[in-house]
């Protein structure tokens, strides 16, 4: 699995980026704001499809 | 080394790799691969006649490129076997034999174009990881002009320039004119205590006392010759290497506090020009040098990786291997039954080798001599019963100390209790709750959540701290006489791998305000990379607390090592605030949507897969 570009959003201080993320090779987070670790992956928001 | 090579109890297996390590302490089966040598090493007499009419020259490695070899050479002169090696890669003779010169010289028949790899297996109690070091490639340091100006070298070759056994046969010569240098000048910690993106952060050890050999050396063989260091700090701890520094200092070398920014070339003389400010006395001087040697650091193994999987190794943010304890078990690799020494664990001298090796010697002697091994009770089992075959625990366990059969076989997995280290991330992962970890079963966790929650629950932050780290973080703010809120709960597992979403849940349930886990820093994990997966439950936590409409920020998670005692502190303080602004209406909202949660799983759980209707 490659890595794949997701938002993430620092729940110390609410500031939210994008970054890297690969299933696989899970690397230390820390909020480049605040640096505080409680770093949250956000879930992918798919598309509604159209009926 | 030779000693070694003739040793009737010792198997020296050079030029070749280990392809697989399985098995647990005492019983650990390896696979190596012997290289093909293409010479016998039994017969070589290292004569060196094939070396003679060998007629491919090649950079000679060992000189650091200053010479050049044959395709077919001795590595080195000291090198044990004292037995010739014929590199494929560059040799004329094989398929067709184009060239066959050197296997005509070859008096005993030595040479072999046929020869292939071996793989041998065999089995060993112990395992001593001492696969050393590489040395800092300074061509990020552009400005120094090691790849422009031909007069620049590295430490590694005036070693070889300086040496007896060297291209020049110890004549200390500049590359540029073959002349002998009269002013040299040293640059220290190339790559070594750098904090700009180049090189690394820590100091190499070795530079500054090597060095300074270099400085006697050279006052020495040549007396009239100038010598300039260009330093950050001299480190000179040790026994005798004070006195060695002073040594060189009273031989008239000068040291200049200060590092360049700047080396141009006088293309004319092939001069060096260096532009430093002398920190000393605050002023920017200008040294005009004939060669400048750059004094770079040391670094992990490039191809260390390989090695560090096979022995389930874990390595701090250096990447260096870590011990089990930096003070209590030195030597000690987390993997029972593998030790380490050397370079491998960090940047040292040959003294501290061979003392750690020493000291690793004896640590795998005492465990081979007592022929077994008592191990901590801290393991996991599994429940056969409630095991539902899926082969999660064989996945997350770092040490690969579970062997789960196919899913088909419909078979409990096995623990090996030898190799368990006891993280415990197999029994959080686990789906069933078929695995117990001893002395950190489920419900041991629980009842201390229980207690902590018992009274007055919305006041408390309720904290998970992992042994190693955070747990001793804590202690080091203590220690250091931090100040932090007293309403902080620690509940103490052996590992953050080992905190299960259900106690997170139970926390919440129980009406707790804020929960953290924190442990320790990915490089720092001792249980090599248990922490990836508290990253990974904790990313499901924050979702499933979301779904649920709970605040995600109620659950922090810091990564916090035992030296930060600070930053142990400082996380309590901010989360003691936010733990305030919890309003019990929101706590009450949270165990009121949790109990419906856990009623409405019960009632899944109750009802039967298949209903039948009695006609």
């Amino acid at each position: 699995m490659t890595a794949k570009e997701v938002r993430f959003k620092c729940l110390m201080c609410g500031h939210e980026y994008t970054g890297m993320y690969d299933h696989d090779n899970v690397t230390e987070r820390s909020c480049p704001k605040c640096r505080s670790n409680s770093v949250r992956r956000l879930p992918d928001r798919k598309p509604a499809e159209k009926k | 080394m030779m000693d070694v090579g003739r040793h009737p109890r010792i198997n020296l297996m050079t030029f070749s790799e280990v392809e697989s390590v399985t098995g647990f302490v005492g019983n650990f089966q390896v696979t190596v691969r012997k290289k093909a040598r293409y010479v016998n090493p039994d017969e070589c007499t290292a004569c060196a006649e094939c070396a003679k009419v060998c007629p491919v020259a090649v950079p000679d490695e060992y000189q650091q490129g200053f010479s050049s070899r044959k395709a077919i050479y001795l590595p080195f002169p000291q090198a044990v076997p004292s037995s010739y090696i014929l590199e494929m890669d560059n040799c004329l003779g094989n398929n067709p034999i184009a060239c066959g010169k050197c296997a005509e010289a070859c008096e005993k028949h030595c040479i072999d174009y046929d020869d292939q790899d071996k793989l041998v297996n065999f089995e060993v109690g112990v395992i001593i990881a001492a696969t050393g070091m590489d040395v800092y490639d300074p061509t990020d340091y552009d400005e120094y002009g090691y790849t422009r100006f031909e007069n620049v070298i590295t430490s590694m070759e005036f070693e070889r320039l300086i040496c007896a056994g060297g291209p020049t046969e110890g004549h200390f010569i500049r590359p540029s004119d073959r002349k002998i240098p009269q002013r040299i000048g040293f640059i220290q910690c190339v790559g070594s205590r750098s904090r700009d993106g180049r090189g690394n952060p820590y100091c190499s050890n070795i530079c500054c006392m090597n060095t300074v050999k270099d400085t006697l050396l050279l006052c020495d063989h040549y007396p009239g010759v100038e010598a300039k260091v260009f330093y950050m700090d001299m480190r000179s701890f040790g026994k005798g290497f004070e006195d060695l520094y002073m040594r060189s200092r009273e031989e008239g070398v000068k040291y200049i506090r200060g590092i360049p920014g700047e080396v141009v070339e006088n293309p004319e003389s092939r001069n060096l020009v260096l532009t430093v400010e002398n920190t000393t006395t605050g002023k920017l001087e200008q040294h005009e040098l004939e060669m400048l040697v750059l004094s770079q650091g040391v670094i992990p193994r490039r191809d260390g990786e390989g090695i560090r999987k096979l022995l389930t190794l874990s390595t701090t943010s250096d990447g260096f291997i870590m011990e089990s304890h930096p003070k209590l078990k030195p030597v000690d690799a987390p993997t029972r039954g593998v030790y380490i020494a050397g370079c491998v664990e960090s940047p040292k001298d040959v003294k501290d080798s061979v003392t750690q090796a020493s000291a690793a010697a004896a640590r795998a002697s005492i465990l081979l001599n007592a022929g077994k091994t008592r191990i901590e009770a801290i393991t996991s089992q599994v429940d056969a019963d409630l095991c539902n075959y899926c082969g999660i625990c064989a996945k997350v366990c770092p040490y690969n100390a579970i062997m789960a059969p196919d899913r088909k076989e419909k078979k409990a997995p096995v623990i090996i209790q030898a190799a368990c280290a006891g993280c415990g991330a197999c029994a959080a992962e686990c789906p069933q709750d078929a695995i117990a970890m001893r002395h950190f079963k489920d419900e041991q966790i629980m009842a201390q959540i229980e207690g902590v929650l018992a009274e007055h629950p919305h006041k408390h932050l309720l904290t998970f701290a992992c042994n190693w780290c955070s747990y001793a973080g804590g202690d080091m703010a203590g220690t250091a006489r931090l100040q932090y809120p007293t309403t902080c709960r620690l509940i103490r597992t052996m590992c953050s791998g080992r905190v299960d979403e259900k106690f997170v849940i139970h926390a919440f349930r129980l009406g707790a305000p804020m929960v953290l886990v924190s442990g320790c820093h990915f490089a720092d994990c001792h249980y090599i990379n248990a922490v990836h997966w508290t990253q990974k439950r904790m990313d499901r936590l924050w979702n499933r607390l979301d779904k649920l409409g709970i605040r995600p920020d109620r659950l922090q998670l810091e990564w916090i090592s035992a030296a930060e005692g600070q930053k142990f502190a400082r996380v309590m303080r901010e989360l003691e605030d936010r733990v305030k602004a919890v309003t019990s209406e929101e706590i009450e909202h949270t165990m009121k949507v949790l109990a419906d949660e856990e009623a409405k799983v019960q009632k899944r759980k109750e009802k039967p897969a298949v209903e039948v209707t009695v006609q």
